[in-house]
């Protein structure tokens, strides 16, 4: 799909190219001197005729493909410092898409993906999203990585009535105290910090623990409520901070993890953070029992990077190979198989999330566009909200709000590099590991 | 608990202090504004990374393959500043962004989106219980990297007829052109200098942060940061300026929390700008304007 973008495009700055001799086919000497010989139609029509051409060229929205092709637009951190996340999850928007389209597209019509990058900036996120809503009239929007990005996009697919399925979303004030009956997410903060509060009070029982989080929206408040949650439970808290995403250095930090020897560290961090937190713990020797963090350790890569320094470490994930929603034990198979032969290498936890948000939003399609009605953003989102799937990710269903009914993580801890789920229980796979 | 703040602080001001010395050589010289110095030390990175997991070769071993492809790659660079008009302090900052981005999207089409690290070998330590200190052996090269690398170039800078030519140049081109220097030759010097430094910091980067195509804003920000501190060709500067800046975020970190580390920075680097505008070394303000 991305191959197709290109070739669009290309097509349209070599047509540009073509017709551009028509303009100065000797350089503007020549124009005015064919006004001045009093050939004025002559001139005019050999200006002008290219030049509506070359306008009708430009103004095409992104075409070459079918009339009757539903576009659907994704905006997502392509580029930039989140780029992993953001090719994660559009290579699972893609593996949706394609299989939609093996299948005969939606009730016979192709489907068109057309995917923006971000640079994982809110500006630019804003412009992308601007084209896609008014240049391509896509009729969906999918994607997003971090609520800093997803907020934005919301905003405007709300003001352009298209419906908004965000890939990998958290903040509660985009659901919450405003209505946005066009936006819709996979995940959600609730499904992160209840299973990790549960596992910490029944699992570890710390009599104290340290919190630690961005400065980014989501983070922010998942240390908020992380830190209310082991407060109400009884635990001392005797460190929260919070750090810019970036930072370099956590040895500061980690002399104070030193002096208070906390019973846990739980980190609202992202994977490069803990690639340098987790390698500064190993190094200094600091006593820590448990050092837990739901973004960014549940990743093969990164126990391939840490390799032993990543023992024992606890993550959270909604899916991996391997950890699926029970009863999809087979699709997830297929799933796997599919992906590693598509892309060479296996699918994430985050690819997860793209191809469920992907999956909602082109059902939500086909069943606005059943017995050939006319798509409408309205439709579309009526269709989601009533949605009732059985992903290997969730069971997704979406409240009046737009959040996801059942998304829940499963607490796993990296054993001989394998990610063993050891909460809740009726999902483990394993006991805990001591450090 | 205080001795090892100081160890700490001294650490990760050496690192600071090694990123910064490649960039901080060549804008004295050549006055050429660097924005791609955070993305030439990924690249020497990626190649160490490379070399060791490919090819099992050891770090150390990494360290002058990695200062000798970028001594090649910076010689490149000055090919391309050469070319710039005036003015060029301006142009080459234009270019080099230009450069960065190119780099940028290099690295992620061979190296792709993932986050990559040197691994460390099993760390030895010395534990001081008594104390309760103790020093990683990767604080102890930082710190004696930084060391042998800023005596080299002060070396270099004061006993070399080599040296007082660059200094000569980074006081005032046209003097010393004037003097009968080579200015071009001197600029080529520079960037073959700043080349190799700039190698070296590569893998200790990747080592102790990690890789990442887009990851080379917070390299160049600290070429920059401790340039300042130090002023414009001042190379024991930077090595002060490193360990004021790494003493004082980690006292920040340690005493007030992680969320004040950059204003306390932001407030100490402006205080230092007003008051010693050409490098905490100098005496004064009166000194810049002589």
């Amino acid at each position: 799909m991305k191959d197709t973008k290109i070739t669009k495009k290309s097509l349209r700055v070599l047509l540009f190219h073509l017709f551009l001799p028509f303009y100065f086919p000797n350089g503007i000497k020549f124009i005015r001197f064919q006004q001045r010989a009093g050939s004025m139609g002559n001139c005019m029509s050999r200006f002008f005729v290219p030049l509506a051409i070359v306008l009708f060229t430009i103004m095409l929205p992104e075409g070459g493909f079918p009339a009757d092709a539903i576009r659907i637009g994704e905006v997502n951190p392509l580029t930039g410092k989140l780029s992993k996340h953001g090719l994660e999850i559009h290579e699972g928007i893609l593996m949706a898409l394609e299989e939609v389209n093996a299948h005969g597209g939606i009730n016979g019509r192709r489907v068109d993906l057309f995917s923006r990058d971000d640079q994982s900036l809110p500006e630019v996120a804003i412009n992308q999203t601007e084209d896609l809503l008014y240049r391509v009239r896509v009729v969906g929007l999918v994607g997003g990585y971090v609520d800093a990005l997803v907020g934005p996009i919301s905003e405007l697919a709300a003001k352009h009535r298209t419906p908004y399925v965000a890939s990998a979303s958290l903040q509660r004030s985009l659901t919450e105290g405003r209505h946005n009956p066009y936006f819709f997410r996979v995940s959600q903060l609730n499904g992160v910090v209840k299973p990790l509060c549960d596992f910490v009070t029944e699992m570890i029982r710390p009599k104290s623990a340290a919190v630690l989080y961005t400065a980014t929206p989501g983070s922010t408040e998942f240390g908020h409520d992380v830190e209310a949650c082991l407060r109400h439970a009884g635990v001392a808290i005797p460190i929260v901070e919070k750090f810019r995403p970036g930072t370099l250095d956590f040895s500061s930090f980690l002399l104070k993890v030193r002096r208070y020897q906390p019973d846990i560290l739980i980190s609202g961090g992202f994977f490069p953070d803990h690639l340098i937190l987790a390698r500064q713990l190993r190094e200094q020797k600091i006593p820590l029992p448990a050092y837990l963090a739901p973004w960014g350790i549940a990743y093969p890569s990164f126990v391939e990077e840490m390799g032993e320094a990543s023992e024992g470490l606890f993550g959270l994930c909604a899916w991996n190979p391997g950890i699926s929603l029970p009863g999809t034990e087979k699709e997830t198979v297929s799933f796997v198989e599919q992906f590693t032969r598509r892309f060479g290498k296996p699918p994430n936890t985050t690819t997860m999330h793209g191809y469920t948000s992907a999956r909602a939003l082109l059902m939500a399609i086909e069943r606005a566009s059943h017995g050939g009605n006319e798509l409408s953003g309205d439709a579309i989102s009526r269709q989601l909200r009533s949605l009732d799937l059985i992903l290997p990710m969730e069971h997704l269903a979406f409240d009046q709000k737009g959040d996801p009914k059942h998304y829940q993580q499963v607490v796993v801890q990296i054993q001989k590099g394998k990610f063993v789920v050891v909460y809740p229980p009726d999902r483990a796979s394993g006991k805990i590991m001591e450090r | 608990m205080l001795v090892q703040l100081l160890i700490d602080s001294f650490s990760i001001g050496s690192f600071y202090a090694l990123v910064a010395l490649g960039f901080s050589l060549i804008f004295g010289v050549t006055h050429a504004f660097n924005l791609a110095h955070g993305e030439l030390i990924l690249l020497s990175g990626y190649l160490a990374y490379t070399l060791g997991k490919h090819f099992n070769i050891p770090f150390v071993c990494t360290l002058p393959v990695c200062m000798l492809a970028l001594v090649f790659v910076a010689m490149l660079l000055h090919q391309l500043l050469r070319r710039v008009k005036e003015p060029f302090e301006l142009n080459s900052l234009v270019v080099t962004f230009g450069l960065a981005l190119l780099l940028q999207n290099a690295m992620l089409y061979g190296f792709s989106a993932d986050y990559r690290l040197i691994p460390l070998a099993p760390v030895p330590t010395l534990d001081f219980p008594r104390l309760h200190v103790f020093i990683t052996k990767p604080q102890l090269t930082l710190v004696g990297l930084s060391l042998l690398v800023t005596a080299s170039i002060y070396l270099l800078w004061r006993k070399t007829f080599l040296g007082k030519a660059l200094r000569a140049t980074i006081q005032d081109r046209e003097a010393a052109r004037l003097a009968g220097i080579n200015v071009e030759h001197m600029s080529l010097i520079a960037f073959i200098l700043g080349g190799m430094l700039i190698g070296l910091a590569g893998p200790l980067y990747a080592q102790r942060e990690y890789l990442h195509p887009f990851g080379g804003m917070e390299a160049t920000l600290i070429g920059i940061i401790i340039t300042i501190f130090a002023g414009v060709g001042r190379i024991r500067g930077i090595l002060l300026g490193g360990w004021i800046l790494g003493g004082v975020e980690s006292t920040t970190v340690f005493f007030l929390g992680a969320s004040w580390r950059e204003l306390v920075s932001a407030l100490v680097l402006i205080i230092l700008v007003i008051a010693r505008p050409a490098g905490v070394l100098t005496k004064g303000a009166r000194s810049a304007k002589r």
